[in-house]
């Protein structure tokens, strides 16, 4: 008997067990539909970030405020709308008790002085603030920054310009918008509102260029929903912070600069901020790079993967041992069939192999019902909510390779039980 | 023993000193004690005796689907104990076709199917032909798509003749073709075993009665294991003179 006939033959006694089929390939769908979604949504994920990273480009340095301890990470930094109030890691706030934070004069300092291995820095202060255009009202994220942004970010105005030094000299009320920002207060990203008047925290700014949409960041924040206004306008006129910045991004000369920068910025920071050895333990501060960023990154998305991939393994395993009893059953109810095979002349490879196919064939469309499931759920949660996800085709043909494979190591011993059946045993078993 | 020419000729089956022996707990039965039987080609057997005789127990022996407990059977010359499972499975394949007493087909497939099945096993190429040709020898090749359950008794009995039929075995092993069907049934199943036997077919067969035993040539009976009888059938009784008679009583009944 040949496999495609096997194939049939199991077929046809599955299709007339529908319900018994379904559930017994439940554990096998869920095992593979779950595995399929989480490698979609954890490679859109990492995608994500590699994006981001280059994006930024690689020679990019954050400095942030706060000792490594009490300090927030900066993943949940960038998407928390809070710029200011410091979080310790379990949620409770901290009382402010760093004195020394990142001035304007340190940014000032380093990009002076660190001229071999610094390019540019860009200091930024950042508020949630009340917006106001014509009749409509909402919150925004303000960023104060100098007119270092558009190089070091890798950002630039796509409509009008940017500021200039002399409205950050003078704490000029002028600011550019990003595209969401256009889209919620006009009811579409493309209103022209260059030269328009926006109330920002109930004072009049004039709209002096639109950004180049960046899209969802690396923790699904919108880039977009953003206004920068000069870093002195934000201090003095907003937020009411004078001279202290929240964090500043440094371009390096170049990668191979980026240690070499690392220890100069740390060095002159130690001095500035009067702190005592051992470092880096007692650092007020923290120095990021973009690469850092992505391997902390891709290490979460390394935990989470092992994780869910047992419960994948544990689902599936499940999944076999159902197909293992759902085959014992088949074998037990059909021992009579079995014994008229015998009779007629099927060899014991003969009846193993019709009851591997058997179970395989179980598990096969177990699997293929598991891939169409992640991969709807998976554009469900790209079209609906958003999510990056990226189903790699050779997680496809891994989730049908193993759920085949899972057929047939369960399989086995139920088809080798059929197979060593006495013919005329089986043929008086009632 | 049976006539004198087939003794010049090898036996098809020679059984020496075959026993099989059941024990289950403390109880030991002897179904079959030591039985002595050479079937030759072209030779119509029937093996006879009462309930638990050990006509079944001989038959599946003769048929390799159970090995003795001890003795030799040769089939074709060759040694049965020495086979193994593959051997045996491709022996019951293409030298022995079985026709069991309850049909035994495989439920919810076709007619063509159950008698392609040995066919399947046996990894022809030309099954299709062979099954249709098969079924039609036993006068179903208008009943070819018919499942088991939308068969009468005999015609389920005929496909089982078919499957047994369909890879041109050596010989045919009935046990009690004929014991859950009505007379007339019977009777045209006779008629087609005599027919392949007219066509140089070996049939061996269980009844446990005689009017069907007049049918074969030669009768063996046995009784508790052991061989009793072995003689010769006179006034051989033909399915198709019988037949012929039964139709016109039948007739006969319906017109009156
Ligand atoms: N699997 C078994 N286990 C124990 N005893 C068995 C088994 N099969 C058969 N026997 C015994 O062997 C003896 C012969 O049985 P067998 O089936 O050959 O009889 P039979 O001649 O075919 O009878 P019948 O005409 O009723 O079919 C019986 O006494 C029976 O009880
Ligand atoms: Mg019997």
């Amino acid at each position: 008997m040949n496999i495609f006939e096997c194939m049939r033959v199991a077929v046809r006694g599955l299709i007339s067990n529908k319900m018994r089929t379904m559930l017994t390939m439940l554990g096998i769908i869920i095992g593979v539909a779950v595995t399929i979604l989480v490698v979609a949504i954890g490679e859109g994920a990492s995608a994500r970030v590699q994006q981001t990273v280059a994006d930024l480009g690689t020679n990019l340095l954050t400095i942030w405020n706060g000792p490594p301890s009490m300090h927030i990470a900066p993943a949940a930094a960038l998407a928390a709308s809070s710029g200011t109030s410091a979080t310790s890691s379990n949620g409770v706030p901290v009382p402010p008790q760093a004195p020394n934070r990142l001035t304007l004069q340190q940014a000032e300092f380093i990009q002076q002085n660190f001229k071999q291995t610094v390019a540019a820095v860009s200091p930024i202060i950042r508020g949630n603030v009340q917006i106001r255009m014509g009749g409509t009202n909402a919150t925004t994220n303000l960023q104060g920054v100098e007119t270092t942004y558009p190089f070091v970010n890798n950002a630039s105005v796509e409509l009008g310009s940017f500021f200039t030094q002399s409205d950050v000299d003078g704490n000029a009320k002028v600011c550019v918008v990003g595209e969401t920002v256009v889209n919620n207060m006009t009811g579409s990203p493309n209103t022209n509102v260059i030269g328009r008047s926006i109330y920002i925290n109930k004072q009049e700014f004039k709209i002096l260029g639109v950004l180049t949409p960046k899209g969802t960041g690396a923790w699904g924040q919108d880039q977009d929903d953003v206004i920068l206004c000069p870093i002195t306008t934000a201090m003095h006129r907003i937020l009411h912070r004078n001279l202290t910045v929240d964090f500043m991004g440094v371009r390096c000369t170049s990668v191979k600069m980026m240690p070499l920068a690392t220890q100069q910025i740390a060095s002159y920071l130690r001095v500035e901020h009067h702190l005592q050895p051992p470092f880096p333990q007692n650092d007020d501060f923290e120095i990021h790079s973009a690469t850092e960023i992505l391997q902390r990154q891709q290490s979460i998305t390394g935990t989470m993967t092992t994780l869910l991939s047992i419960v994948a393994v544990i689902s599936l395993v499940v999944g076999g041992i159902g197909i293992m009893n759902i085959m014992l059953v088949s074998v037990t109810e059909r021992t009579r069939e079995i014994g008229i095979r015998k009779a007629i002349g099927a060899t014991p490879r003969d009846i193993l192999l019709q009851f591997l196919i058997e179970s395989s064939t179980i598990s096969l469309l177990g699997g293929i019902i598991g891939i169409a499931l992640g991969v709807t759920g998976a554009v469900i949660l790209a079209k609906l909510g958003g999510w990056n996800v990226i189903v790699d085709p050779s997680s496809v043909v891994a989730a049908l390779v193993v759920s085949a494979g899972v057929g047939i190591f369960f399989g086995i011993y139920p088809a080798s039980k059929a197979a060593g059946l006495h013919p005329i045993e089986a043929l008086r078993f009632e | 023993m049976s006539d004198v020419d087939s003794k010049q000729v090898q036996p098809m089956l020679s059984l020496r000193e075959i026993r099989k022996t059941y024990v289950m707990g403390d109880q030991v039965v002897n179904a079959l004690d030591g039985v002595d039987i050479d079937i030759y080609p072209g030779e119509f057997v029937a093996i006879m005796g009462p309930s638990g005789s050990g006509k079944s127990t001989l038959m599946h022996i003769i048929g390799c689907l159970d090995a003795p407990t001890s003795g030799s059977y040769l089939l074709d010359g060759i040694e049965v104990a020495e086979m193994d499972d593959y051997e045996l499975a491709n022996v019951r394949n293409k030298k022995i076709g079985f026709v069991f007493q309850g049909f035994n087909l495989l439920a919810r497939t076709s007619a063509q199917q159950n008698v392609e099945l040995p066919l399947v096993y046996g990894r022809r190429k030309d099954r299709a032909e062979r099954a249709i040709a098969a079924l039609e020898k036993v006068g179903l090749g208008n009943r070819l798509d018919h499942k088991p359950n939308q068969l009468s008794g005999g015609q389920q009995q005929r496909v089982a003749i078919a499957r047994a039929l369909a890879s041109d075995p050596l010989i045919i092993l009935a046990d009690e073709p004929t014991g859950n069907l009505a007379s007339l049934q019977s009777e045209e199943i006779m008629q087609i075993f005599q027919e392949l036997n007219d066509e140089g077919i070996t049939i061996v067969m269980v009844t446990h009665e005689p009017d069907i035993g007049r049918h074969c040539k030669r009768t063996v009976t046995i009784k508790d294991g052991h061989l009793l009888r072995d003689e010769l059938v006179e006034n051989r009784v033909m399915a198709a003179d019988l037949l012929v008679e039964m139709r016109q009583e039948h007739d006969l009944l319906h017109t009156a």
